[in-house]
């Protein structure tokens, strides 16, 4: 077997676009459940077919979640660049359901204290994230400049 | 450019990078597995290099590529060899067959086939420290065991390779 071979079969866990396709689909799937439980949650008196839709929407997206973690960790690992990718993406992530989930309290007129604290953790562990991200890049930049010197 | 250097523009997420390291490291590695297993086995290679780039971004020390390396290229071949030592009808491992070829291929393929008859422990110390140059500490990390347990397995490897091409009729 050649390199060229080698390389050739490892092609799909090479792919950056897989990569970032698998992050950007479990964090899709995560704040899409995160906002529909929270639409569930406040919402009252709901009949029970539409309980077993929401149900089944969150675990739908649950299942997409767990799916890109699963892929992100075990099938395409991420490297300092997709680490960083991945950090953004969790900001993003956390801006969409910081937006989503203030309309949807704003529309009923009050802001629950417990969304804000949901809010202001996500928040924080988004920010630790992207930062410990670009610190591991930029240790590696260093090092790789260090090393070409 | 320098395996720390390739290693970390690997872990940083470059491809190219990648694709040199496969270059650079994949006779090495085709020749450990031919080398341990007795014939080649693109299967193994492959799963080597899968293991080593999902470990690639976890990999602390990028200095100690090497050993790293190996000791991935060693646990795949373990894997390997423990399947097929499950098997109730292993292959023998056959005679060098040489007849009228150059006298230099007859010694390289004698010398394989002694390796191939020698335990698997005792082989890899072999490969590994005189075959692929690595230090004897760079060894111990491969083989998980202390430098003084190599250094034996070193003394018993050359005693058993000696005795088996004097039984192949090699000078000794």
């Amino acid at each position: 077997m050649t390199p060229e071979e080698v390389l050739a079969r490892l092609d799909a866990p090479l792919s950056l676009r897989k990569r970032v396709g698998y992050l950007a689909l479990g964090f899709a799937g995560l704040t899409g459940s995160a906002l529909i439980g929270l639409l569930w949650a406040t919402e009252p008196g709901l009949p029970p077919r539409t309980q077993v839709a929401f149900a089944v929407l969150v675990a739908i997206g649950l299942g997409w979640a767990a799916f890109g973690g699963w892929a992100v960790t075990r099938r395409a690992p991420l490297f300092a660049r997709d680490r960083v990718v991945a950090g953004w993406f969790g900001v993003g992530a956390w801006l969409a359901f910081t937006v989503g989930g203030f309309v949807i309290s704003l529309l009923r007129h009050r802001l629950e204290p417990a969304l804000l604290g949901v809010v202001v953790v996500l928040g924080v562990l988004a920010a630790v994230n992207l930062r410990a991200a670009r610190r591991a890049r930029a240790t590696l930049l260093r090092r790789r400049a260090e090393l070409a010197g | 450019m320098s395996d720390e250097l390739l290693v970390v523009r690997c872990q940083l997420g470059e491809r190219d990078a990648f694709a040199e390291l496969v270059r650079r490291w994949h006779p090495a590695v085709e020749r450990y597995v031919g080398r341990m297993l007795g014939r080649t086995d693109d299967d193994v290679v492959q799963e080597i290099w899968l293991a080593v780039f999902k470990g690639l971004p976890k990999l602390r020390r990028q200095d100690r590529f090497t050993p790293w390396l190996f000791a991935i290229a060693r646990r795949a071949v373990m894997n390997r060899l423990r399947d097929a030592y499950a098997r109730p009808d292993a292959e023998p491992i056959d005679d060098v067959a040489g007849d009228d070829e150059a006298d230099a291929v007859v010694n390289r393929e004698a010398l394989a086939g002694a390796l191939a008859a020698l335990p698997a422990r005792e082989r890899e110390v072999l490969l590994l420290f005189y075959l692929e140059d690595l230090p004897l500490d760079a060894c111990a990390q491969i083989c998980a065991v202390p430098v003084g347990t190599v250094k034996s397995r070193l003394n018993r490897a050359r005693r058993l390779l000696r005795q088996e091409l004097v039984r192949k009729g090699y000078e000794a």
